[in-house]
């Protein structure tokens, strides 16, 4: 009845049988299952949605675009370098790359520097040392990183907007000074927005390095005699320079696709980086020249990026050395206590307080800075028959405006149910799929637009979807475009975030319900589902909120039909209604912010009572 | 009824990494305990996991009750979702959304049981098992034990007549696994089920099994009743796995020149066993220690003098290391020993407790052991 014997004979044959790769077992075992078919037609959407808009951007730099066939005299369409000569080293060439070049890293750089200067040094404050309210800051500070980052620029233009533009007039002015350009407009006010804006990022990323750091080093180089100026260079520094340095990138990275600060603080003066060079090549048609300037973002960030990763992993490195014993300890500042809470404070004051003042007075004020009751008015929100030549209602009486809040709730919407779909299903595909070789492609495939700045993403999806192929018409001009777009850059964040809940989900309740007796499909809605709906939620409203408030993505993409919130803004910019623009900011910042501050609430207690609570 | 019959059967996670099964025989038979036992890493879970069918051989068959469930060769695969067998995982697996009714209920209501049947049913199941006041808790507020509760539930509760184990007890304390280990024997025996039962624990095998397979390597070193593995172990690896304190092991081979290896030699060949190159394989337990060796040890057996070098209480018992020369022996003695550190003291062992291994570490054909026992009378 019992035989257990281990035949040595069979066990050789056994090896030299080579196991086919395909054999009917192993397909039989692949396709009983719709993961690997769902793996596969994502696979097919993702090439078509991420691949196939970059691969054909890149294949127009390469071609002849239709309005340049009659000037160069080759068919439209036929090989050449035209586009690269005209972008690299023709005459206009300074104009359309190297100017904004220049201006994209000087920018990019200053506001790297003066981030890590005052990201470091808040971080520090809040993470390590005893300031009043630390807890309060840890929150305050972070909330220019939550607004949309040209809130802070239309505030720095509602207050030092001088008559080299027309429009209202800035709050200085108004008072009886009259801001110079330099202070007004270009370099200057960009790298401080920016900076202000990527700020929190230092805070955040140092913040919790430094308060992961393991004392237990700090206390072994005190207890070999070290003294606290030397621990911090030759401890603390060194250790944290792989997250200091991961946390700037991040910020150029961000910096060099970002668009709207650049135009509303740039265009005036004709300051153009390679967001708003590449914004004005496609309004004007240009697409070889677009497609070029698109490339050079992308390589860039691509770089930025791919150094970024590699400091993350130094960083990490670093962090399994010591990983135990972080003990949050503070460090009593003494008599610098009240002066560095003070400082805390101005940073706060200046990155969130005043923008956010300035640009609620501009929205009820007529004249700025005259604060007598008379003055004060909320014509600009409900009020009808304004002295402007067209928009003479206030914002929330003005039918374009609900359409815009219409056209954001629902294309944002869709896009960001999309992602939040998709990136669970990829999760899913990527770890149980039996075709490993889907599961790392799809994983690769959805990583992909991170490399790739919003602006530049948008130039590649208008070079594939603004033409017709096949049976796809044109979505130029319709909301298809805007919601495959927004999808398409949210799933990183969606794609990631589904992969790590399927695994941390781990096979076993799944396998359980298996052996219960249940199929895929019941698998899927009876378990992993309701176990997942947490972070389903999560990775629905993350890129929700994200989406709603972005503009570098959308702004090339929308057109007055299908105006976001966003767009709609930056028309309001365009035709000088700023107070209207204001107000339409003001409303997204409210959105943005108290909806990261229910994210963080919600997903915090729904992952717990998700688990049974 | 059913049998589970697996032939031949290999499972390998890559083309260059050893394989975590090789060619696999294994007939359990109806009714069977079957433990599988081995260290971790074995390829004892990936055995159970792939009778259950979530985990695929890559050559090989397997049989329930005679249908054919895997076969690679002929392209044969059946969804565990179809083979109706109850797991118990390691983890438990409960799901973390369902309260403990539903979890119990879940493969009723797969199986479109109506309602009212299937409270009766769940009720009766956790009544059983002790655990209807908890029916409405989700998993998370039950202690460790109580889950391990709820997975038996959920698993018995569809009454399946093939029950797979996965270390269910390795994560619950000292007296709730022997609590445990009760309730799983009766469960057995009321449900006739044919049981696999995968541990790396020892005494847990050797009390539920009727049968224990002992894995190393992703190999079957044996598959015997609990008494006849731990009593005539086929090779060296079962031997020393299996026993606690571990066997002791004396390598006899013409290199060895320690005194004990010298001296037990002599005793093999004056037995008339001629060279064993092997080793000799000794329990603590059968180790007897005298005070003067030759005195009172009976004809034939293995007497030698060693010096009390390490006297280690257990409670109830004690672990004695005795050093012979060089070489270390380490017995257990269950009453209060009568002899202190550094003593030099005779000791005794009984021909029939010898386990003779070859140089490959397989077990002496039984002829050679009886031989030797009745040479010596």
């Amino acid at each position: 009845m019992h035989s257990a014997t281990h035949d040595k004979e069979s066990a050789l044959q056994g090896r030299c049988k080579r196991v086919p790769i395909f054999s009917k077992y192993r397909l039989k075992i692949a396709l009983r299952e719709p993961t690997a078919a769902i793996g596969i037609l994502a696979a097919i959407l993702f090439s078509y949605l991420i691949v196939a808009p970059i691969v054909s951007l890149l294949g127009d730099a390469f071609r002849v675009q239709f309005a340049d066939s009659m000037r160069i005299g080759q068919a439209a369409g036929s090989l050449t370098s035209y586009n690269f000569a005209r972008v690299f080293k023709s005459i206009v060439a300074p104009d359309i790359l190297w100017y904004p070049l220049i201006h994209t890293l000087s920018v990019a750089l200053g506001a790297m520097a003066i981030a890590l200067v005052a990201g470091g040094l808040m971080a520090w404050l809040i993470s390590r040392t005893d300031i009043l309210g630390r807890k309060w800051f840890a929150t305050a500070l972070i909330v220019p990183y939550m607004l949309p980052s040209w809130t802070i620029a239309l505030a720095w233009s509602s207050i030092f907007l001088n008559r080299t533009v027309g429009g209202q007039p800035g709050l200085l002015e108004s008072l009886g000074f009259e801001p110079p350009d330099w202070l007004a407009y270009g370099q200057f006010p960009i790298t401080i927005v920016l900076a202000l804006h990527y700020t929190p990022f230092v805070i955040l990323l140092f913040g919790n390095a430094l308060r992961s750091f393991d004392a237990q080093l700090e206390d072994s180089a005190r207890m070999l005699g070290a003294g606290s100026a030397t621990v911090a260079r030759r401890i603390i520094i060194p250790l944290m320079r792989p997250s200091l340095l991961s946390a700037v990138t991040l910020i150029f990275a961000k910096c060099l696709g970002d668009f709207g600060v650049a135009y509303i603080l740039g265009a005036p003066v004709k300051y153009d980086v390679l967001a708003t060079s590449l914004f004005r090549s496609v309004t004007a048609r240009q697409g070889g020249e677009a497609a070029v300037l698109a490339g050079v973002i992308i390589l860039i960030g691509t770089i930025s990026v791919l150094i970024d990763a590699r400091l993350v992993r130094e960083a990490r490195r670093f962090i399994t050395i010591g990983s135990k014993g972080s003990m949050n300890r503070t460090q009593a500042l003494g008599s610098w206590r009240l002066p560095m809470t003070a400082l805390a404070g101005a940073m706060f004051t200046v990155s969130v307080a005043i923008p956010l003042l300035v640009l609620f007075l501009s929205t009820v004020m007529r004249t700025p800075g005259q604060f007598t009751l008379d003055n004060f008015t909320l014509a600009y929100w409900i009020g009808h028959d304004l002295p402007t030549t067209a928009l003479r209602t206030g914002i929330l009486v003005t039918r374009d405006f609900w359409q815009a809040a219409w056209n954001s709730l629902w294309i944002v919407g869709i896009a960001a149910v999309c992602a939040g779909v998709l990136g669970v299903l990829v999760g899913y595909v990527v770890v149980r799929t039996p075709l490993k070789s889907i599961g790392a492609y799809l994983r690769y495939i959805t990583f992909l637009p991170y490399l790739v700045p919003g602006i530049a993403f948008a130039a590649a999806c208008l070079s594939i979807f603004a033409v017709p192929h096949g049976p796809i018409p044109a979505l130029y001009g319709t909301a298809a475009i805007l919601i495959l777009a927004l999808m398409a850059d949210q799933m990183p964040f969606a794609s990631r975030a589904g992969i790590s809940a399927m695994m941390q989900l781990g096979k076993d309740p799944e396998e359980a319900a298996q052996v219960a007796g249940a199929g895929w499909w019941k698998r899927l809605v009876k378990v992993v589902i309701p176990i997942q709906k947490g972070p389903l939620a999560a990775g629905i409203l993350l890129p929700f909120i994200s989406g709603l408030k972005g503009l570098s993505l959308v702004i090339m993409l929308a057109t007055p039909g299908t105006d976001l919130l966003t767009t709609y803004a930056i028309r309001l910019v365009d035709f000088g209604y700023s107070q209207a623009a204001n107000a339409v900011v003001l409303m997204l910042s409210a959105i943005a912010f108290f909806g990261t501050v229910f994210l963080q609430k919600a997903t915090k207690t729904s992952l717990a009572s998700g688990l049974g609570g | 009824m059913p049998r589970i019959t697996l032939r031949g059967v290999e499972k390998r996670y890559g083309a260059s990494v050893a394989a975590s099964v090789s060619n696999l025989n294994l007939d359990i038979g109806d009714g069977e305990f079957l433990c599988v036992l081995g260290p971790s890493g074995c390829g004892k879970t990936t055995t159970l996991r792939m009778i259950a069918g979530l985990e695929h051989p890559t050559s090989g068959e397997i049989q329930i009750d005679g249908e054919t469930v895997d076969s690679v060769a002929r392209g044969i695969y059946m969804p565990p979702e179809k083979r109706g067998m109850g797991f118990v995982f390691q983890s438990y697996a409960l799901w973390p959304h369902l309260t403990v009714q539903d979890n119990v209920e879940f493969g009723l209501a797969l199986r479109n049981v109506d309602r009212k049947a299937r409270r009766t049913a769940s009720d009766a199941v956790m009544e059983k098992l002790g655990i209807a006041k908890y029916r409405d808790r989700y998993p998370s507020d039950l202690s460790g034990g109580q889950q391990q509760r709820v997975a038996l539930a959920r698993m018995l509760v569809v009454q399946p007549s093939v029950i797979l184990m996965d270390e269910p007890l390795s994560n619950l304390d000292a007296k709730l696994r022997l609590e445990m280990r009760a309730e799983l024997k009766r469960i057995h025996l009321e449900s006739k089920a044919t049981v696999v039962f995968v541990t790396h624990d020892q005494w847990e095998a050797m009390t539920l099994a009727s049968m224990i397979a002992v894995m190393n390597e992703g190999t079957l070193q044996q598959l015997d009743t609990p008494d006849n593995i731990y009593n005539r172990p086929r090779n060296q690896f079962v031997a020393g796995f299996v026993g606690s304190p571990p066997m002791n092991f004396i390598e006899l081979g013409p290199d060895e020149t320690s005194a004990l290896s010298a001296s037990l030699r002599t005793y093999l060949e004056g037995a008339g066993l001629g060279a064993c190159r092997g080793s000799a394989g000794i329990r603590p337990e059968s180790i007897c220690i005298n005070a003067s060796a030759s005195s009172t040890a009976p004809a034939g057996a293995y007497s030698g003098q060693a010096r009390v070098t390490g006297i280690m209480p257990t409670g109830g018992s004690w672990i004695i290391e005795l050093t012979m020369a060089e070489q270390k022996l380490f017995a257990t003695v269950n009453t209060p020993p009568r002899f202190q550190m550094g003593d030099e003291m005779g000791f005794v062992v009984e021909r029939a407790d010898l386990h003779l291994f070859d140089e490959n570490g397989d077990r002496l054909p039984d002829e050679d052991a009886v031989s030797l026992q009745g040479e010596g009378k």
